[in-house]
């Protein structure tokens, strides 16, 4: 099982992905901004981020830079959960060389895919 | 529903801070902020919290807020929001009627704002308000990636000073975020001027931001003295971008017709949505 890290400052949000990815029997770990995010990321060495556009501190597109920098880090795949509109999405995951995306609403069914596409898992 | 309005300095910035991110929590563009971010802006932007205000209904239940920057005779309304919770009970149109109360009290001769395009229920407000449009602003973003263009030019970074003696020469208007004062009202501001071997000239303006761990760019101002702006502003974004190779970017308020538009797409600048500026002049 994998090591999935949220970095999102909503709580309701943090809750619902918590919920799924736990269920599935991944590791969950959280931060609530970029810059605490960033030194998680460092400290843990998560398998796979789960990255909010709209943080607090820094925003999503700034904090993903900054990961890819880290060699340890640089090829940690990352999954954008994001309110934008979704053209908007795409061009930026294109852009910043991010590894997938899915735009809020979604389903526990297409965050459980996106996890196991990008990890190149099946997850029960 | 009876709205009560309270000057925003008799909150705490955490407080505000709060109350602005859950206004923001469904909006079109989520722009969450933390309470260093909003002191920043209060400061950068001469936001005037005394003359910001909260509305609250009569059980002290608050409603939402707008803020209010004032300098040179004129007035900037930013950061207007309402609860989710709140909305349609009319709290917008007061707390714009207080800030248009306020902005008259401070001297305003005209009073300016920004809305994000396709926002209607605000952009309809603003026109009941007697806001009428002026022009569209694109915010752009650049990720880090490898430049395909040769460097060419004399180039001449510029310190805080040197940047903004440029800045005060910009010939057209700029919104109130990349102005002169809020640049000057940031330690991070700097520039880089480019002279290329044909002739042409020109300088770039821009903020570099230092968090704790990185930094980041952004307040991007770009001006040919001479020559073409395409050329000029290629050159100048590659330089910048090749000095700051691991810098993300962003790029806020360009103008729509911009001459140098052409030369951030080439760079790889893609925009994330558009604000149109609106304009009130006081009716006095």
């Amino acid at each position: 099982m994998a090591k999935i890290l949220y970095i999102e400052d909503i709580q309701d949000n943090i809750t619902l992905v918590e919920k799924i990815v736990t269920s599935r029997g991944h590791d969950f770990l959280f931060a609530r901004n970029a810059e605490s995010g960033l030194e998680l990321a460092f400290a843990a060495k998560p398998d796979l981020i789960l990255l909010d556009l709209g943080l607090p501190d820094a925003d999503g597109q700034t904090l993903s830079v900054w990961l890819k920098s880290d060699p340890a880090l640089s090829s940690t795949p990352i999954i954008v959960l994001t309110a934008w509109p979704e053209e908007v999405v795409r061009q930026t995951v294109n852009a910043y060389n991010l590894n997938g995306y899915l735009c809020k609403p979604f389903s526990l069914m297409e965050l459980v895919n996106k996890i196991d596409s990008v990890l190149g898992t099946k997850t029960p | 529903m009876m709205i009560e309005i309270i000057a925003a300095d008799r909150f705490t910035l955490q407080e505000l801070t709060d109350l602005y991110n859950q206004t923001r929590v469904d909006y079109l563009v989520p722009m969450p902020m933390n309470a260093d971010r909003l002191n920043e802006y209060v400061h950068d932007f001469d936001v005037d919290l005394h003359y910001s205000c909260v509305a609250r209904d009569t059980d002290g239940q608050v409603l939402g807020l707008s803020m209010l920057g004032f300098r040179n005779e004129t007035a900037w309304i930013t950061r207007l929001g309402v609860l989710p919770v709140s909305r349609r009970t009319g709290t917008g149109a007061v707390l714009m009627d207080c800030m248009l109360e306020n902005a008259a009290i401070l001297g305003a001769k005209e009073t300016h704002l920004e809305v994000i395009k396709n926002n209607a229920p605000a952009y309809n407000l603003f026109l009941k308000k007697g806001f009428l449009e002026t022009d569209t602003y694109l915010v752009m973003r650049h990720a880090p990636r490898p430049l395909r263009d040769s460097l060419q030019g004399e180039t001449t970074w510029l310190g805080f000073d040197g940047a903004l003696k440029k800045l005060a020469s910009y010939p057209k208007h700029l919104t109130w975020i990349n102005a002169c004062e809020s640049m000057r009202n940031s330690p991070n501001t700097e520039g880089l001027h480019i002279s290329l071997p044909n002739g042409s000239s020109g300088w770039l303006v821009y903020r570099n931001t230092k968090f704790t761990l990185r930094s980041t760019l952004s307040h991007l101002i770009i001006h040919t003295e001479q020559g073409d702006p395409v050329e000029v502003g290629t050159q100048l974004l590659s330089h910048l971008h090749t000095h700051y190779a691991h810098h993300d970017t962003y790029a806020e308020n360009i103008h729509e017709q911009d001459p140098h538009l052409p030369a951030f797409q080439a760079l790889g600048y893609f925009t994330n949505f558009s604000r149109i500026e609106m304009r009130r002049q006081s009716s006095s």
